[in-house]
């Protein structure tokens, strides 16, 4: 849920609701199931200006997406100048938070906390990291201040965070574990190596983790633990001469949602990148496209995220449905490169790629490939193939 | 092959009118002592008037050194009594750090931390934090790979900032973007040159809100904006990408001269005396009055590499990336001297009172002669790796590598 409206200083508002401040807090909040102000602003308790600077944040946090908004140096002053208990509060405010907000607002509580010195709430600030329904983006916030703060108190933190839903914190956690037995036997090595790769979600940690593993006698398939999917039919080549084929409708996206596929190839992704290297499939070509088809069974519908790496140009549809396309060759190629949301239902669904290698004549130009893995927003993986 | 292309009439009668007036001026003058507030010096000339001590080690004639809290391949700037640097930390680089240091002991006066909301991926060799930082004197610019823009005080309070990758989600080249910012006119000039959605901007430095934007060809290009000052026309920025190169009024960006030719993406044009100093084939000096837009002069020996040229009293030098040093006259392009330096050179060379300084990769600044012989006076190392052009300003370079910055004492 989005906040509505920019909320109203409340100092323009009625005394009454001033002496409440955590009622009016609420009342001039229409608050997100992430802001649990009440919680930690009481009407009793809360000292003068606490609704102001919770105001101020949340008008930080909210920062639209366009233009300097320079208008809101102001809240950030005045969320710099608060006391210490209007920190946790405001923190709360990240739960709702725009890019530009997470920016505007840590801004000022970073001022904050330097201006509050000593004087920040240290037990405050432990009870909010420590608790994973938190906006996570405060939580990583916190958990910085703390770690400058009081690093052991910081660091016992972690030992409870190795499944965190703030990816920051949960890479802590394991890197932490895995140093604990970095002298242990090989056994209990080789145990929470292994129960580490299943808690890791960022792909260098799950790399790092891998490697160590195989080094230790283990044959960890990394593609399988990304979730690539693997199993796709490619097309037959069209043509791409002067870039021309990246907007060209071909055939198979006519019916994006149930492409004809009888005569494609079946191609099966390889390595620890989990990559569908079309010049192996269909010949290395130059100025050409092609497509490939995968079907994924989710178990339920839901929203997910369609993760792609290609140093090509390249369209995918989920269902029919265009949730990528980037129109950029050889810049560049990564694990995740590309991220979209997408809408699956439950049962098998069709991911159709179209990837478009260029007439570029240089050696590093020459691999026409994509990988592609569907997962939640923190990277664990979704979805299996019929 | 070239063009050039005067976009009406009038601009061709008016400049060729202001030409044989020789009322033409050229950029703005060179940095003085005191600060360096750009990529390449204040106007981006690359020269700045101090003397500087010739020899140092890691251990002799250093000021002081700091860590940086990331990664960088972007160039310090000197403002007032600080030294402000940028760096990205985190696994995924999208940690966007503003450092200031006292410019006089190196300690951290502030620092701020913002969260990247564009593309971080870059090449090994770049860094999310490449594009130098600029200043006013007042207010500090940082700008990142991401395509974060952002506006701090010299307190370092946030101002305004853009996330120009949210506002163009297709803005940003997985290489790494590297062109700086450029301050002129109290507005701040940026390039996001790239396969997406390419763009210029003039944004508003009080406001952070667009003067006017423009979109450019999607092409990729490090090059960063330079001034350039035409009397008749104001004052207006050269933008260059591998295609050509454009001069649009800094006050409502109409375009007002175009040239097209072979121009490299990564090192900056050079100004002076109202020529344009490019890197095409060498460098080639244009006047953008002239009808023809063939080059008054063109020198394939001052191959600039990445680096940019720099254009210093009546001479021209051009580093390339093997590390040959070629002096030029600036006047007819004929070469004064090739100097063989040593190394892989990323950063630029600058000329700092009477010398000319260039830092190689691996950490050894060359200290060479500005005339006569041009002969190297010093070779000077420090440890790590260095990306970075460095800043000069009363009396100190500030040479940053990937990990650290350090300030040279005062000259001997």
């Amino acid at each position: 849920m989005r906040l509505r409206e920019r909320p109203q200083s409340l100092s323009a508002m009625p005394t009454r609701l001033q002496r409440a401040v955590g009622m009016a807090v609420m009342l001039s909040l229409p608050l997100a199931g992430g802001i649990r102000l009440a919680e930690s602003v009481h009407a009793a308790d809360a000292p003068a200006g606490v609704a102001e600077a919770v105001a101020a944040a949340v008008r930080l946090a909210t920062a639209g997406p366009t233009g300097g908004q320079a208008g809101l140096a102001a809240d950030a002053d005045l969320v710099a100048a608060m006391e210490p208990a209007m920190l946790v509060p405001c923190l709360a405010a990240f739960a709702e938070a725009t890019p530009a907000g997470v920016n505007w607002l840590s801004s000022g509580l970073d001022r904050a906390v330097e201006q509050l010195g000593e004087r920040v709430p240290l037990d405050e600030l432990t009870a909010f990291v420590a608790d994973a329904g938190r906006p996570a983006r405060g939580r990583v916030l916190a958990e910085r201040w703390l770690r400058s703060r009081a690093p052991e108190q910081a660091a016992a933190l972690l030992d409870s965070m190795l499944s965190d839903p703030a990816l920051p914190l949960r890479r802590a956690a394991i890197e932490k574990r895995l140093a604990a037995v970095a002298d242990a036997a090989e056994p209990e090595q080789l145990a929470v190596h292994r129960e580490m790769l299943t808690a890791a979600r960022d792909v260098d940690q799950v790399q790092a983790i891998a490697a160590w593993l195989r080094e230790h006698g283990d044959a960890v398939d990394v593609s399988e633990v990304l979730g690539f999917v693997k199993q796709w039919r490619a097309s037959e080549a069209f043509d791409n001469v002067g870039g021309i084929g990246f907007a060209a409708v071909y055939p198979p996206e006519e019916a994006a949602a149930a492409p004809n596929v009888a005569d494609w190839k079946a191609v099966t992704a390889e390595g620890d990148g989990g990559e569908v290297d079309l010049n192996a499939a269909i010949g290395t070509r130059k100025g050409v496209v092609s497509y490939a088809v995968a079907e994924v069974d989710m178990q339920r519908g839901r929203t997910a995220e369609v993760r792609i790496g290609s140093p090509c140009a390249v369209v995918v549809w989920i269902n029919g449905e265009k949730v990528i396309d980037r129109e950029i060759y050889h810049a560049s190629e990564a694990i995740d490169q590309y991220v979209g949301e997408a809408t699956f239902r439950a049962g098998t669904n069709t991911v159709l790629v179209k990837c478009c290698q260029n007439e570029q004549t240089e050696s590093w130009a020459a691999d026409w490939k994509f990988q592609l893995r569907i997962c939640d927003p923190l990277g664990t993986p979704l979805g299996v193939q019929p | 092959m070239s063009a050039t292309t005067l976009l009406s009439g009038f601009f061709r009668r008016r400049w060729a009118a202001t030409a044989a007036a020789g009322l033409l001026i050229g950029a703005v003058a060179p940095a003085v002592a005191g600060d360096w507030l750009g990529f390449h010096g204040n106007d981006g000339s690359g020269v700045a008037q101090t003397p500087i001590r010739r020899t140092w080690t890691a251990d002799e004639g250093i000021a002081w050194k700091v860590d940086l809290p990331g990664r960088s391949v972007a160039s310090p700037i000197v403002v007032g009594d600080l030294v402000v640097a940028t760096a990205s930390s985190g696994p995924k680089q999208d940690q966007l750090h503003i450092v200031a240091v006292d410019r006089e002991t190196g300690e951290l006066r502030w620092e701020r931390i913002f969260q990247a909301t564009g593309r971080t991926l870059c090449h090994p060799t770049s860094a999310v934090a490449a594009c130098t930082p600029a200043s006013d004197g007042e207010r500090i610019v940082a700008l990142y790979s991401s395509c974060d823009l952002f506006c701090v005080d010299l307190e370092g309070r946030l101002l305004w900032q853009r996330n120009l990758a949210v506002e163009h989600p297709r803005a940003g080249n997985d290489v790494g973007m590297g062109s700086s910012p450029r301050i002129i006119d109290d507005a701040v000039f940026v390039q996001i040159d790239c396969q997406g959605d390419a763009f210029g901007s003039a944004i508003d430095l009080a406001t952070g809100d667009d003067r006017w934007s423009v979109t450019r060809a999607k092409i990729a290009c490090w090059a960063s904006p330079l001034e350039v000052d035409l009397e008749g026309q104001g004052t207006c920025v050269l933008m260059q990408n591998p295609r050509g190169l454009e001069l649009r009024r800094v006050g409502d960006g109409t375009a007002v001269w175009l040239w097209e030719g072979d121009v490299g993406g990564i090192p900056m044009a050079a100004t002076a005396d109202g020529l344009i100093y490019a890197p095409t084939n060498g460098v080639a000096a244009l006047d953008p009055t002239a009808e023809s837009g063939r080059p008054q002069w063109q020198q394939p020996k001052l191959s600039c590499g990445i680096s940019s040229p720099v254009v210093f009293g009546d001479a021209v030098a051009s580093l390339n990336r093997g590390g040959v040093l070629v002096v030029a006259d600036a006047a007819d392009g004929s070469v004064r001297k090739q100097v063989r330096l040593a190394g892989t050179f990323w950063s630029s060379p600058i000329v700092v009172g009477d010398t000319i300084v260039a830092v190689n990769m691996e950490g050894t600044t060359f200290v060479v002669e500005a005339s006569g012989d041009y002969a190297i006076l010093a070779k000077n190392e420090l440890p790590g790796s260095f990306p970075s052009t460095p800043a000069a300003a009363d009396g100190s370079l500030y040479l940053q590598s990937e990990t650290a910055l350090w300030k040279t004492a005062a000259a001997e």
